[in-house]
């Protein structure tokens, strides 16, 4: 119904409120928005204005009190935990700001580690890897260990785990956050390069300037509603 | 195959602590293997000397001689109840045996005696008779009129090889048994008070003195394995099919020494319950404190699309190889261990004597059952302890794990 064929994620009336300690904190309280497939959002807005709460439900790792989340056509607000789970794996790839990569697991196990949960064929999933690795820039790592790599390689490790499997959407909650601005604003152009080739929609959080400026969309929030939200060329 | 490798890898991110937990299960593990072992390695060499030497793994007897032994209650034909019985699957050997009671003189001492006449080559098969023998040669195949003493016996008499012995006593047609033999051994077959009273004699010689021809009072039987008796005796009682004779295995005829058998290997439970104890702590411990480090790398997991039981599963798999690991090693001490044990023996603080056999030093056995359960405990109780931790990481919320930096 409120999905026509260009949008990815819609929510209505979105609200969630944790019970901490039996006091009520509501982190959301009430966002409408709607993102299309393609886009290269961001979200911004200070420390406990909810761009966290707001990405968990949009992705699914979190349920809301209240409201709708459509992704891709389904009403994500209403499954079921293993629902949730393979939902996830299939269709959203998410970067994380400390990275987490698996330790025991080299470069090329951890990027191919999705793709083993859907079952694609050894022969497959090696050659996307070599791949998606040249794509990221680091061609001759994928026998690295993640301890072995700085920060900013260990990040981009993670944006090839995330996109290695084409998912819809690739969420990111202050990916730059634990790198140097430098190191930062060289991830961001590589995720932007990787957006305009592939398509695939980025949506991510941050309180940095320089890399707010990278995106195409900016939606601020503030005590858990939308400030304001701006499209720019 | 993904769970298997970030489970082996798992294993070496703690050394420490994978090293202890191994340490226990190895040392739960050798523990129990050894004492059973050990428990069963005294156990059954006891029984050896006290069935396999002498009395025989299973007995045949006329129905009642037991409750009040009599000449006339003796078991008839007995070479065909003996082909019968050898013919059956799982017996090594039988050897038919006569008993009664007379007096015996040499020279001025006299002595009444219990008078055992054997089959001496089947008693030599089955029990080893020969080797009992500390003086003199045993019987001529052939009944000549020989007689072997026990040790405390040929003492009273003052028996000498060579020496003439008279036996006296009733025949089974109520006329005089009287007849002149040969001492041509002294006996000692480890029962002290056996061997003070008792006189052996050919069994020809003996049926020929007490006029009852063909006949025996007891057929001892020697199973292949310890282990197979009651089956083996079942065999037998259906074979034979005959209710006038009583088919039983060693538990029945040597009770009492059955039942002390018993208590004494029931200690080897209560160390499985230690070893289980042990293990359980020990795991559950290491397997608690890996998951909460891991919170964080199982909420990844979680959130980008593994299921629950995938998470479950590589933490019992965790468990799992380091049990497997423990078990090994344990298994590779403990066949040596048990192996030396069972050539050394080790003394027994307190020694002890059971029906006149003097029982000085614990010996051990290599034997599948003291690996195989100590194998399944260990591995068990480390599983089920570990239920409740990988249970735990498979319900980690992603959302909340994530947030825990
Ligand atoms: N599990 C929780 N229990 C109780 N309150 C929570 C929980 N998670 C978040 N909150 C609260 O919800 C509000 C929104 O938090 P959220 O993490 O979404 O903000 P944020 O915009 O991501 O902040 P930051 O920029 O610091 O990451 C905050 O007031 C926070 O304290
Ligand atoms: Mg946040």
């Amino acid at each position: 119904m409120e999905n026509k064929n260009n949008d990815l994620i819609v929510t209505h009336s979105l609200v969630k409120t944790y019970q901490d300690n039996g006091i009520p904190v509501k982190a959301v309280r009430g966002i409408d928005l709607t993102i299309q497939k393609g886009e290269f959002t961001a979200i911004v807005g200070p420390s406990g204005s909810g761009k966290t709460t707001f990405l968990n439900i949009i992705s699914g790792l979190d349920v809301p009190t209240d409201g709708e989340v459509w992704l891709a056509g389904k009403k994500i607000s209403e499954m079921s935990g293993s629902e949730l789970s393979d939902f996830r794996r299939d269709h959203i790839g998410f970067i994380f700001q400390a990275y987490n990569l698996i330790p025991v697991l080299t470069v090329e196990e951890n990027i191919e580690y999705i793709m083993l949960l859907q079952g694609v064929d050894k022969e497959e999933r090696h050659r996307r890897v070599q791949k998606i690795l040249t794509e990221v820039g680091l061609d001759g790592y994928a026998d690295r260990l993640p301890t072995k790599l700085s920060g900013g390689q260990q990040q981009r490790v993670a944006v090839a785990r995330a996109i290695v499997s084409q998912p819809s959407l690739i969420l990111a909650d202050e990916p730059t956050a634990n790198l140097d601005s430098q190191t930062g604003v060289e991830l961001l152009d590589m995720m932007r390069e990787l957006n305009k080739k592939s398509g695939i929609t980025y949506v991510f959080s941050t309180h940095d300037r320089m890399i707010m400026e990278r995106a195409r969309r900016l939606i601020t929030l503030k005590d858990g509603r939308i400030d304001s939200d701006e499209t720019r060329e | 195959m993904l769970s298997l490798k970030i489970a082996w890898r798992n294993i070496f991110r703690q050394k420490r602590r994978t090293l202890l937990t191994v340490l226990t299960m190895l040392g739960g593990f050798t523990l129990s293997a050894i004492s059973i072992g050990w428990a069963d390695g005294t156990y059954n060499r006891i029984i050896e000397m006290f069935t396999r030497n002498r009395l025989g793994h299973i007995q045949v007897h006329a129905k009642g001689y037991l409750d009040k032994p009599s000449l006339y209650k003796n078991i008839k034909d007995y070479g065909d109840v003996g082909k019968k019985i050898a013919e059956t699957k799982g017996v090594m050997s039988w050897t038919p045996r006569f008993f009664t009671a007379g007096l015996a003189s040499i020279e001025d001492k006299s002595m009444g005696v219990q008078i055992v006449g054997i089959d001496p080559v089947r008693e030599n098969e089955a029990t080893r008779f020969n080797k009992k023998i500390i003086e003199g040669d045993t019987f001529s195949e052939k009944a000549s009129h020989q007689a072997i003493l026990g040790k405390g016996l040929a003492k009273t008499l003052k028996a000498d090889i060579g020496d003439e012995v008279v036996i006296i006593s009733q025949a089974a047609d109520g006329s005089i048994a009287n007849d002149l033999y040969t001492v041509t051994a002294i006996l000692e077959s480890g029962n002290m008070t056996q061997d003070r009273s008792t006189l052996y004699l050919h069994l020809k010689d003996a049926q020929e003195l007490f006029v009852l021809y063909d006949a025996v009072h007891e057929i001892a039987i020697i199973a292949e394995e310890l282990g197979q008796v009651d089956e083996v005796t079942e065999r037998i009682r259906t074979k034979l099919d005959n209710p006038e004779l009583k088919v039983a295995p060693w538990q029945e005829f040597a009770r009492s020494f059955y039942i002390a058998m018993k208590a004494d290997k029931e200690g080897a439970w209560i160390m499985l319950f230690v070893v289980i104890l042990i293990v359980a702590i020990g795991v559950l411990n290491t397997v608690l404190m890996n998951v909460l480090e891991r919170t964080r790398e199982y909420g990844t997991l979680r959130a980008i699309g593994t299921a629950p039981l995938q998470i479950f599963r590589l933490v019992i798999y965790e468990v799992a190889m380091m049990a497997i690991i423990g078990v090994i090693i344990g298994t590779i001490i403990s066949i040596p261990a048990n192996y030396l044990l069972s050539l050394q023996g080790i003394p027994m603080p307190e020694q002890f004597t059971y029906g006149g056999i003097e029982f000085t030093h614990y010996y051990s056995e290599v034997n599948l059952h003291s690996l195989y359960l100590p194998a399944i405990t260990v591995v068990l109780s480390a599983l089920i302890v570990s239920l409740y931790p990988a249970t735990r990481a498979a319900r980690i919320a992603p959302a909340k794990a994530l947030r825990s930096q």
